[in-house]
């Protein structure tokens, strides 16, 4: 299995790669307008993946005949402050998190700084999330 | 427009977008697992942070799977460079580098702190491009819909703020 989520991986890694998806110039001009590539890259994702997902749980097993099971994510005020603050760290990097290992791999020396500051910012969220759990009606960890 | 990796013409956002929706339902129905890659900021914490919130099963459960997979999209990058005309270290960062000249420090720093906001929002936020834009959205969750926008005016704000008031 483990063979499996990294062939998927390294799918997922090209595709981000060679579509512009993990370009820091790309994901600007997506969010000038001047560039139609990641909007048509993330409607067509989701496009197919809707009627897909359907016919999956329509379906309701996996290839070894298990069940399968969608969790939900709950939705709070956590969504749209951590929203904001992600797209704001989009822009700044021009990466979002997929796209900053791909860019490690092509060899963009200063991805490791964005993954560094990523799981320092990581880190700083599980610190104080007992804090911001109330405030925010975030679920409890 | 061409990519900053070797100058490449990009591959169609069709061609593209359906990959990542194979990729996505293969994931679910190979594996039951649902795609999200922000919790892999959480996964390498809990490897070495102690403490309980990087211990709760949501992340721990997820460790078997979410870091293969990180580790496979860094493969994928080594091997697009690779083929699509050889691997070797940069610095190099496009209309950055045109309009901002920071230097290396500065760029490393600018991108620390891009990080900072990135791993911070996508946890707050409990998901990214990838389980709310994508999984969240293509599941028709509310709250993915909401959470993306959400994602994307930040981003429209900044980079607007940043190439066209500021630079």
């Amino acid at each position: 299995m483990t063979l499996l989520y990294v062939v998927l991986g390294i799918a997922f890694g090209f595709v981000l790669s060679r579509s512009g998806a993990a370009d820091y110039d790309f994901i600007q001009s997506m969010f000038l307008f001047t560039s139609f590539q990641l909007y048509g890259i993330i409607g067509t994702a989701v496009a197919l993946t809707l009627p897909g997902l359907l016919l999956l749980k329509q379906y309701g097993k996996t290839v070894t005949g298990k069940p399968i099971t969608i969790d939900l994510k709950p939705f709070n005020r956590g969504n749209v402050a951590g929203g904001v603050l992600f797209g704001i760290g989009w822009s700044i990097a021009g990466m979002c998190p997929g796209p900053i290992l791909v860019n490690i791999g092509e060899g963009k020396l200063y991805a490791i700084a964005a993954l560094g500051g990523a799981l320092a910012g990581a880190a700083l969220l599980g610190v104080l999330y007992p804090k911001l759990q109330g405030p925010l009606g975030l679920p409890r960890a | 427009m061409t990519l900053l990796l070797h100058d490449l013409t990009p591959v169609h956002w069709a061609v593209a977008g359906a990959g990542i929706a194979v990729i996505t339902l293969a994931l679910l129905f190979l594996a039951n697992k649902r795609l999200g890659l922000s919790t892999g900021f959480e996964d390498i914490c809990s490897l070495a942070l102690p403490i309980p919130y990087f211990q709760r099963k949501a992340v721990v459960s997820g460790r078997g799977w979410r870091l293969p997979f990180l580790l496979g999209l860094l493969l994928g990058g080594f091997l697009s460079a690779l083929v699509g005309g050889g691997w070797s270290p940069t610095l190099a960062l496009g209309m950055f580098d045109a309009r901002l000249g920071l230097g290396v420090i500065g760029k490393l720093a600018w991108m620390f702190v891009g990080g900072l906001f990135i791993g911070f929002g996508t946890r707050l936020g409990n998901g990214c491009t990838s389980g709310h834009g994508i999984f969240g959205m293509s599941n028709l969750e509310g709250g993915s819909f909401a959470t993306t926008l959400a994602f994307m005016a930040g981003g429209i704000l900044t980079t607007n703020l940043i190439y066209r008031v500021i630079f």
